[in-house]
């Protein structure tokens, strides 16, 4: 088994739509100073924190270069800061590579996306395309997963029920979780009268819009004691990125997930996935995506998604206890997310949702349309 | 009227119709003048997403006007020559509303300088009436010969090139007993043969040419005796035409202020500078922001400063960049300052303009060496935002 690094500490903000009395150095600063709290740790040259990794878009943030506006509110003047311009699961890779490397040994690992800022989310991820051609045609992360969505239901026998259910079970389950997005209760008959974004999936079928900040305190195996007594370790990482262009791969294969899950598994020696991991945390940034990403890391087979709701598999394999992320993240932050809410059971912090006995857990998060790319970390208590 | 790469001023105007982008002219609603040296004034009506090209003798009621010669105007229209460069050297001036005749900028596609074909007809033309210019005199020392050309076909015909006294004639007849001969069949094989695109081994080897007398006087003689005609076609490649996306990228957006700057601009309303200050080290912070970065501790007490002060950094700009809440080009020149104001010290300065007609009198501060003082002067209706300070001025 390779070797692993540890979180110290987690600190969040509520999930909220929109922080309109706060800017996004506001919401970092609550997380910045819960961390500072949490472990006593400091910014000594010698011993504290040198390296700083964040993680934000430009886009989104709606300024260049979207980490230099933040250095001070995560503590980062006079120190190495680096920043994750993509899907802030990598930020734990990007950790992780730091930290085994021996680059340095105490790593903040902080994050931003104020969703709420920008007039249409859509707009912000229709520049993902390329100018020429898919831009002009209106693609956006909603019509494409959409394209996607599709062609998984009808492979895997997902339905409308299905989704309906799922956003059911998202939103009983967020309620329960105290950083969870405010969203209303709904029923199975409620979430399929919600209007068409675009067929299969429904306004309610897509996360909502949300503000979200939070930080980690990341170190070597050494070094954790000296910030707390209940470590989380990251003893797996594996990231895959699928093809660009939409018409190059066939949307259904889960290619990009099963090779990070399965990179990321072996890192942790981990042989089969049903028995040995106690929690699953997907970023289902659509309700289809949840048994999508299910069959993706091994817990449903393949093209039986659907049957795999029907036979409880969700609860059976403890999926998304936090609401995932269609309860509400910002779509750049869902790996974060996921990884913390994995931190709170693993550490025996997550209060009503706790898994007993939880040991190992996975966090997977995605980019992109259709799920284009794809990052998986295996945690341990 | 003179041409300029081949264009003259006219065929910028005259193809202004043809060019014309309605995309681009979407809410302009404007008369735009052109007063080019020598050559005349045009005035250019947008309305309605049409336009109208006139030459005309008034340029009564342009909301702006360019002036410039007639090469630099083409030049701009063809791309030859740089349009900021030609601003910025004055070689181009606009009259007027500068902001508004910025929008002429999308209202056309670029000129493309026609690539016609070139004949036969229109080469053997061009390469003896280019003889002269492409003779080296001084190759020519104690030289006196003639070279007929006789090519035949329906685009051919005579010329003879006389050398004597280190001076170079061109007749378009043979007449006499010219030194050497060149006789073609058809005057295309010619052409190609001096373009290099065939051989003059393959020609003569088929039958096609022939030479008579001082063979060797046309075969190593004239390459020393003229430059290499150059094809003005440049090879006959077309100039390839690059496809060029312009878009403007925009999502609105919310920018919220939070508590602390929030505090500050509710403080410009109210015509009072508020600083904020950090409970560690003392350090005042303009604008406020919500840490001192360098002790990493919440800094929420607020210190009212100025709103007098001195200069202590400045600049002054002669090319503006837009302003990004209206895009259009702030007038220049303008004088950029840091203040320092009264309260403050060392870095804690605050940036913002000096009024205009004060930019020379402006003297920077630096260490002891004490900067110009200069007052707000706010404006009447405030909002909360950095307008509401609309320049600061020498306080005398």
């Amino acid at each position: 088994m390779a070797k692993k690094i540890a979180i110290c500490a987690v600190a969040q903000i509520k999930n909220d739509p929109d922080y309109h009395y706060l800017r996004f150095q506001n919401m970092l600063l609550e997380c910045f100073e819960s961390i500072i709290k949490q472990t006593k740790v400091t910014f000594d040259m010698e011993k504290g924190i040198r390296t700083i990794i964040t993680c934000s878009d430009d886009v989104f943030d709606a300024r260049t270069i979207s980490n230099n506006g933040i250095t001070d509110v995560v503590g980062a003047h006079f120190r190495g800061e680096e920043k994750m311009a993509q899907e802030s699961i990598n930020g734990l890779g990007y950790a992780m590579a730091c930290i085994l490397s021996g680059h340095d040994d105490l790593i903040l690992f902080m994050g931003h996306c104020k969703e709420s800022q920008g007039e249409s989310r859509r707009m912000v991820s229709n520049l993902a395309y390329d100018p020429f051609y898919c831009r002009p045609l209106g693609m956006d992360y909603h019509n494409v997963d959409a394209m996607q969505a599709r062609a998984y239901m009808e492979k895997s026998k997902v339905t409308d029920e299905h989704l309906a259910k799922i956003v059911v079970r998202s939103r009983k389950n967020g309620k329960q979780n105290p950083y969870g997005r405010e969203n209303k209760i709904v029923t199975e008959k409620e979430a399929m009268q919600s209007p068409m974004y675009s067929d299969p999936l429904r306004e309610i079928y897509i996360y909502p819009v949300t503000d979200w900040a939070y930080g980690m305190l990341l170190c070597s195996e050494e070094r954790a004691k000296e910030f707390t007594n209940n470590p989380v370790w990251i003893t797996g990482y594996g990231s895959c990125m699928d093809t660009y262009f939409l018409g190059d791969k066939d949307l259904t294969s889960n290619f990009s997930l099963k090779n990070a899950a399965q990179r990321s598994y072996a890192k942790a020696g981990i042989k089969d996935p049903r028995k040995e991991i106690q929690l699953f945390e997907l970023s289902d940034h659509a309700a289809y995506q949840l048994p999508m990403w299910a069959e993706g890391v091994g817990i449903a087979d393949e093209g039986n998604g659907g049957k795999w709701i029907d036979d409880g598999g969700m609860d059976k394999f403890n999926v998304n206890l936090s609401g995932g992320q269609l309860n509400g993240n910002p779509l750049l932050l869902g790996g974060a997310a996921r990884a913390i809410e994995c931190y709170y059971h693993l550490s025996n912090q997550a209060g009503t949702r706790q898994v007993k006995n939880a040991k190992r857990a996975v966090a997977q998060a995605t980019y992109g349309g259709a799920g284009q790319h794809q990052a998986v970390i295996v945690m341990e208590s | 009227m003179a041409e300029y790469w081949g264009i003259k001023v006219e065929d910028i105007f005259n193809t202004m119709q043809e060019r014309f982008r309605p995309e681009g002219a979407k809410d302009v609603d404007a008369v735009f003048g052109y007063d080019i040296k020598d050559e005349g004034k045009w005035k250019l009506t947008v309305k309605n997403n049409e336009m109208k090209i006139d030459k005309t003798s008034d340029l009564a009621g342009c909301i702006a006007t360019m002036e410039a010669d007639g090469e630099t105007f083409v030049g701009v229209n063809t791309g030859k020559v740089d349009a900021t460069n030609a601003f910025m050297s004055g070689k181009v001036k606009v009259e007027g509303d500068m902001g508004a005749f910025g929008k002429t900028g999308k209202l056309f596609r670029k000129y493309v300088i026609a690539q016609k074909e070139m004949t036969v007809k229109d080469y053997l033309a061009d390469m003896f009436a280019t003889v002269v210019s492409r003779f080296k005199a001084k190759e020519a020392e104690g030289l006196e010969a003639s070279f007929a050309f006789d090519l035949g076909g329906q685009e051919g015909g005579k010329w003879t090139v006389f050398i004597k006294d280190k001076v170079c004639t061109v007749t378009t007849t043979i007449e006499g007993k010219p030194t050497v001969t060149l006789e073609f069949n058809d005057a295309k094989d010619y052409v190609d043969f001096i373009l290099g695109k065939i051989d003059a081994q393959s020609i003569l080897a088929a039958g096609k040419a022939s030479a008579k007398g001082d063979i060797n006087m046309m075969a190593s003689k004239w390459p020393i005796l003229f430059e290499k005609y150059k094809d003005p076609m440049g090879g006959n490649i077309p100039e390839q035409e690059l496809i060029v996306l312009k878009k403007t990228i925009s999502v609105n957006q919310k920018f919220s202020t939070g508590p602390i700057m929030g505090k500050f601009l509710k403080g410009l309303k109210d015509k009072k500078i508020y600083a904020n200050k950090c409970p560690q080290c003392g350090r005042l912070q303009l604008p406020p922001r919500e840490v001192c970065a360098e002790c990493r501790v919440r800094a929420a007490d607020f210190v009212e400063v100025g709103p007098k002060g001195e200069v202590r950094y400045m600049d002054l700009v002669y090319y503006a960049m837009p302003d990004p809440l209206t895009g259009v080009a702030r007038e220049t020149p303008y004088g950029g300052i840091n203040i320092l104001f009264d309260g403050c010290k060392g870095n804690e300065t605050l940036p913002h303009f000096i009024r205009k007609d004060q930019i020379e009198k402006i003297q920077m501060g630096w260490n002891e060496k004490k900067g110009t003082r200069v007052r707000p002067v706010w404006e009447e209706n405030r909002t909360g935002d950095i307008w509401d300070i609309k320049y600061f001025e020498i306080d005398e």
